[in-house]
């Protein structure tokens, strides 16, 4: 059964394998090929160092430092998670558009312009990085909170100053947690389809989706979406590479947590300052302009209104079906490893790419099953397979460690007293790792609410949720009726993170 | 050896939740000398040896190191600057630095050859000079014991505190490990602070005992002098086996099971005889008393007696020779010059 929830997130890639290296008609170009593969590498590279130096900078402020507001600051870095990266995009184009009111006072009154256009690569390297530095934060803080204040003290009663005991223990023991964290960022980054479309950067994923929708072809989709998976695969490794050394760097020995360096009231508040301006970049002062732009039109409520109760049944729907796949997953995970590295494969994938693996069946299943309703029951299934497949590795994360918890012991008294294999995951393991299955589906939940790409290519007609609604007005260029959508699908999500980025905070080593 | 400071801590206090915590100790730290902290855990020890190397501040008291201030309440000289070294209890080796990179991270204030040639030097002088490129990981318990050693010494501490040093090491291994390390102690040179809970480790190091608990020093002094003259019961039990006997003050006396005996200055509610196992032995006379139980323990037995007073108490020593059955008549004696009466 474990088995066959990893082949759920393997097939669409075998499908996209298979259609690229087939004798479809594919016509892409080499060098065009080249120039997006090339626009996706610069772009990840930006991502990369900025994420890195703005989560490691922000983790390591709030995990070893005492400052004003560090408390409530540890889980709000954490917030722009609610936030898709297109929603930052929006935000940021309009209040930085040359023609804005900003531009025009900046020239007129301080007479300097900005010295780069948001529409463009560098533009969105730090759209992306507000968005996704959260990534490598989250990593960055729970492996400095792992590891033993020992090894820093040591370092301090070696002489190091604090900046050393930093830079050469602290840093080099977490660098596993850093590169997985950059890896995630980076995917997210390789998986955007929203922001970089908006801001006319031309990377693997918007070619992915071009190919499909302007020139209908699944043949070169998958042609272009093949360089996406090989780097999808190395990141994949990289994330697991740097899971797998985490475990000897918490080191033995008693936990004690970092004592806390008291800051100077300068520097107190430039460390309040420095995470307060991460959280206002990456998620008030975008959504907050969008908010201010948007007050004046009045939404087209019924739209607003179907495309919100889509997203939310979608979520609701992939998350459960997400949720019970990777818990079979996980409950079958002893018996299979693999199956587990394989599901995870599917989490590096880009969405688009996720839907062209689907759209070959599709194509053939629409053929078989005509008519709208058919069709309709169709399109959702496959959508809701294309968030599970994409999603499955993110949920079995949480679900695993939920059930490792259960001792081995505890099932096996199960099994001793006449329960079987099912039954004892039923009454057993299942509701022992109950909190673990909410944390799970809450991941899924606001994944599926901000997913874009294949949500586009896929969804029955008709069918629009509010990360496509917006997407369809800020492609007509009305950034203020994108606002809604945006600002609702935000809203939506917000509890859900909320509720992930508080548990992420208070959780501790040695504790659930 | 240069001349070395001594470090001497004054009315120390630092108060963690109700009663966790140090509450007014003294100490000082001589040049040359191991001093032993022992104590049961949350004794305060751990809080004590973190004080001192900086790594927390005190909420009263004062620590100095010659005529340096390096702690009171307001004011505090930064671990990395006071010239101590620590070593952990787990050796919080560095993983990701070869053993010649962990012990030579604290030199990094002298060039780089004449830091590593610092760092063989001690490296060999532990038997570690084969070890220099390995990675900690794949070290024993005994070598990452002497690594974490060598790293804390290179920098020539004046004071080296040592949590625990043994505690993560086996039975067997323990007492081996204890007697190379000595000598490499005593030729550094510094002041020596071990804190444990072990009262054999801190009986066989020791130049200078101090016994901890519930953040007060019970006793300080030579591991002879605290072994053979307890100032109270707890003290006693600390380091080992001890049972007391009542007694009650008869003018210049102390009438106890055992006999009577001098009576100690000051003034008491009640005092006791404490007895270890090895106080009292059978002997052709002396208090009749009878054998309830007995316990062979291999190099001797353990015999438990009961006295024939009209109030009857029990002790247990340890015995060699010939062993009594059960219910057989024996008269006790008191080992000349062992008798410690303490008030109650």
């Amino acid at each position: 059964m474990g088995l066959g929830a990893a082949l759920v997130a393997i097939l669409p890639l075998i499908g996209v394998v298979a259609t690229a290296l087939g004798d479809g008609q594919a016509d892409i170009a080499l060098s065009d090929l080249t120039r997006y593969a090339l626009t996706s590498v610069a772009l990840s590279a930006q991502v990369a160092v900025l994420t890195a130096v703005l989560g490691v900078t922000a983790a390591w402020l709030v995990v070893g430092h005492d400052f004003p507001g560090r408390r409530w600051l540890s889980w709000a870095l954490a917030l722009p998670l609610a936030a898709p990266a297109f929603a930052l995009a929006y935000g940021y184009a309009d209040l930085f558009d040359a023609a804005g009111d900003l531009r025009i006072w900046m020239r007129g009154t301080l007479g300097v312009d900005m010295p780069f256009e948001m529409r463009s690569l560098g533009g969105a390297g730090l759209i992306l990085s507000l968005a996704f530095y959260p990534y490598v934060y989250l990593a960055m803080r729970a492996a400095l909170l792992n590891q033993s204040s020992q090894a820093i003290e040591a370092a301090r009663m070696l002489g190091a100053s604090p900046t050393r005991a930093f830079f050469q223990v602290a840093l080099p023991m977490a660098r596993p947690a850093l590169a997985a964290g950059v890896a995630l960022a980076v995917m997210e980054t390789l998986a955007d389809y929203g922001a970089v479309q908006f801001l006319g950067v031309q990377t693997l994923t918007t070619g992915v989706v071009r190919a499909w929708f302007v020139f209908g072809s699944i043949a070169s989709a998958a042609q272009i979406a093949l360089p996406l998976l090989a780097f999808a695969a190395v990141l994949m490794w990289i994330e697991r590479m740097g899971r797998s050394g985490a475990d000897h760097d918490g080191g033995r020995g008693r936990w004690r947590p970092l004592i806390l360096q008291p800051l100077p009231p300068v520097k107190a508040a430039l460390a309040t300052g420095f995470c307060l301006m991460l959280v206002g970049l990456g998620l008030v002062l975008p959504l907050g302009w969008m908010a201010h732009t948007m007050i004046d039109i009045t939404p087209e409520w019924p739209r607003l209104i179907a495309a919100a109760r889509h997203s939310v049944g979608l979520a609701i729907m992939a998350a459960l079906v997400t949720v019970a796949l990777a818990a079979l997953l996980a409950l079958g995970s002893a018996r299979h490893p693999l199956a587990a590295r394989i599901a995870s494969l599917g989490y590096a994938t880009p969405g688009a790419v996720m839907a062209i693996g689907l759209l070959i069946p599709a194509a053939v299943l629409w053929r078989l099953v005509p008519g709208s309703v058919g069709g309709f029951g169709l399109g959702i299934a496959l959508l809701i397979y294309a968030y599970a497949a994409r999603l499955m590795a993110a949920a079995f994360e949480p679900i695993e460690a939920g059930l490792t918890r259960v001792t081995p012991s505890v099932v096996q008294a199960s099994r001793m007293l006449g329960r079987s294999e099912t039954d004892t995951a039923w009454a057993v393991q299942l509701p022992l790792a109950r909190g673990a299955l909410f944390t799970a589906a809450l991941v899924v939940f606001v994944d599926v609410m901000k997913e874009l790409p294949a949500t586009l290519m896929l969804r029955p007609f008709n069918v629009d949720t509010l990360a496509v609604m917006a997407d369809n007005y800020a492609r007509d260029e009305r950034l203020a009726n994108a606002g809604w959508p945006t600002l609702l699908l935000v809203l939506l999500a917000l509890p859900a993170v909320l509720w992930l980025t508080r548990k992420i905070s208070a959780s501790r080593p040695g504790e659930p | 050896m240069t001349d070395r400071p001594t470090l001497t801590a004054t009315g120390l206090v630092r108060r963690y939740g109700r009663d966790a915590g140090v509450h007014g100790v003294d100490l000082t730290l001589v040049p040359g000398q191991v001093t032993a902290l022992l104590g049961p855990s949350g004794s305060g020890k751990s809080t004590l040896l973190r004080l001192i190397a900086g790594l927390e501040a005190p909420d009263a008291g004062e620590i100095r190191l010659g005529e340096t201030v390096l702690s009171r309440p307001g004011q505090a000289v930064a671990p990395e600057h006071r010239g101590i070294g620590l070593m952990f209890q787990e050796h919080a080796l560095f993983p990701h630095k070869t053993v010649l990179g962990n012990v030579t991270f604290g030199l990094n204030h002298l060039p780089r050859v004449e830091a590593r040639e610092r760092a063989l030097d001690l490296l060999r002088s532990l038997r570690l000079e084969d070890r220099a490129k390995a990675w900690p990981s794949t070290l024993s318990g005994g070598e990452q014991q002497r690594v974490a050693l060598a790293r804390a010494l290179a920098r020539e501490p004046a004071v080296l505190l040592m949590d625990e040093p043994f505690s993560g090491l086996d039975a067997s291994l323990r007492a081996e490990v204890r007697d190379a390390l000595t000598p490499a102690l005593r030729a550094a040179g510094a002041a020596v602070l071990i804190v444990t809970h072990d009262a054999e480790d801190a009986l066989a190091m020791a130049d200078h005992l101090i016994l901890l608990d519930h953040g007060e020093v019970l006793q300080s002094g030579t591991p002879e002098a605290c072994y053979l003259r307890p100032v109270s019961l707890a003290a006693a039990r600390m380091l080992g086996p001890v049972e007391a006997l009542p007694g009650h003050a008869d003018g210049d006396a102390v009438e106890t099971p055992l006999g009577r005996f001098p009576r100690p200055d000051g003034e008491a509610t009640g005092w006791q005889l404490l007895v270890r196992p090895g106080d009292v032995r059978l002997a052709d006379q002396g208090v009749a008393a009878t054998v309830v139980a007995r316990r062979f323990a291999g190099s001797g037995t353990s015999v438990t007696v009961e006295t024939s007073d009209p109030n009857p108490y029990r002790l247990t020593l340890a015995h060699t020779g010939p062993v009594p059955a059960i219910g057989q008549p024996v008269f006790l004696a008191l080992e000349a010059g062992h008798a410690v009466i303490v008030a109650i």
